[in-house]
């Protein structure tokens, strides 16, 4: 249970950059895997693949949601910035780098575009192989190969461009 | 094969991630080992690649996974998975069955103090034994409760995922553990026996005419003077 949690919650976060949206959309996943568990078939694949279909699907809903909702307020694009530089300071050294780092690999994947965004956190912070990010996407193989490599590329370049040191 | 840039960029996650054909690879890095901006490009790629998947989960707040028991489990009445098997665990810690054990308990404690047992006589005030006990069974309630309900979840996916094929109205078989033969015992009328015995061990000492002995009687239906037992009766 804490697993699946983590995971949703962790493609939540890295999705929305915000810890408050993706504990609500966490909640709603698992609102919704219990509806339709009785109508859940393996051939619909792994369950891990089944539930990270399901959140990608909020995600898209919640991404299409307040991409109107900006239009009339900005105050959630400040939110996650103020909460992450708020967070590091307490913590001890190591930990603190490690959670700056995250912080901006955070802040690079807000300015990708969602279609980047999503096929980047799935393969390479969710660690789900190109046959299982076809299954969530619904998109031809080569079309999620070509939507990494670019989501990779960019996030590079823009990593660049807010002058964090490349690893 | 004739390299260049273009290529460099459409095939470098192939390149990072082994993918490519022995020429192309070759072709690949007799590129980038003569272009200064694709050698650039290759390190700053592979470095966030490697450092992404090197980043640990973000750890969520420790209260989530008990809010997704709740939105799933709690207010939503879902009918239990086998009432049989899941049914007896909350009524056990429910705090009404919980609280029948204690005024037992606590009326054991007056007779004895009441037929003048020395040792009980200070020690055990009737109401801060209830006082306390009440707390310790909201407590107790409140662990139970989540546990059970944890169980459910895991227990309710999986069985699920694993009776796929076949009918879910069984997926388990009930296990010998369950208490009696009767029904939800102590949902329905969980304070019924502690009643019962509350009201038969004292009448033995009823002779005495001791005070406690009447107390005794009157804890569970009628201790108006004391507060904390309508408070504890409010929240029952
Ligand atoms: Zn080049």
């Amino acid at each position: 249970m804490r697993r699946h949690t983590r995971r949703v919650f962790n493609l939540c976060y890295r999705f929305t950059g915000n810890s408050t949206s993706a504990e609500d959309l966490s909640q709603e996943v698992f609102l919704r895997i219990f509806r339709t568990l009785p109508s859940y078939q393996s051939s619909q694949g792994a369950f891990p693949t089944w539930l990270t279909s399901v959140t990608r699907n909020l995600l898209v809903d919640h991404y299409r949601r307040s991409r109107r909702d900006r239009m009339t307020d900005s105050i959630d694009d400040a939110m996650p910035q103020l909460e992450e530089r708020h967070s590091p300071a307490r913590m001890p050294d190591k930990l603190a780098q490690a959670s700056e780092l995250s912080a901006q690999l955070q802040r690079g994947l807000a300015r990708l575009s969602p279609e980047l965004r999503e096929a980047v956190i799935l393969r390479d912070l969710q660690g789900l192989d190109y046959a299982e990010i076809r299954g969530v996407l619904q998109v031809p193989e080569g079309t999620v190969k070509s939507r990494i490599n670019r989501g990779r590329i960019e996030l590079a370049r823009i990593l660049e461009e807010m002058g964090v040191r490349p690893a | 094969m004739d390299w260049n840039c273009t290529l460099t960029e459409e095939r470098l996650s192939d390149f990072i991630e082994g993918a490519l054909a022995p020429e192309d690879a070759a072709a690949f890095s007799a590129h980038t080992k003569t272009c200064a901006a694709c050698a650039k490009l290759v390190a700053q790629v592979s470095g966030l690649v490697s450092r992404m998947q090197h980043t640990a989960p973000v750890k969520e707040s420790p209260l989530l996974v008990g809010k997704i028991l709740e939105a799933t489990l709690g207010p939503r009445k879902r009918k239990p998975v086998s009432p049989g098997w899941f049914g007896w665990i909350p009524a056990i810690w429910h705090p009404r069955f919980a609280m029948g054990i204690v005024t037992v308990a606590a009326s054991v404690v007056i007779v004895l103090h009441a037929s003048g047992s020395p040792a009980a006589r200070t020690s055990l005030n009737p109401v801060n034994l209830v006082r306390g006990a009440n707390r310790q069974i909201h407590l107790t309630y409140a662990h139970g409760a989540k546990f059970v309900n944890g169980l459910r979840v895991v227990y309710e996916i999986q069985s699920r995922l694993s009776s796929q094929p076949e009918s879910m109205s069984e997926p388990i078989s009930v296990p010998a553990t369950r208490p009696s033969g009767e029904p939800q015992p102590g949902q329905k009328q969980p304070s019924a026996e502690p009643h019962e015995k509350s009201q038969t061990v004292p009448h033995s000492n009823r002779r005495d005419g001791r005070g406690g002995a009447e107390m005794a009687v009157m804890l569970p239906n009628r201790f108006p003077s004391s507060s904390s037992i309508s408070a504890l009766r409010s929240s029952l």
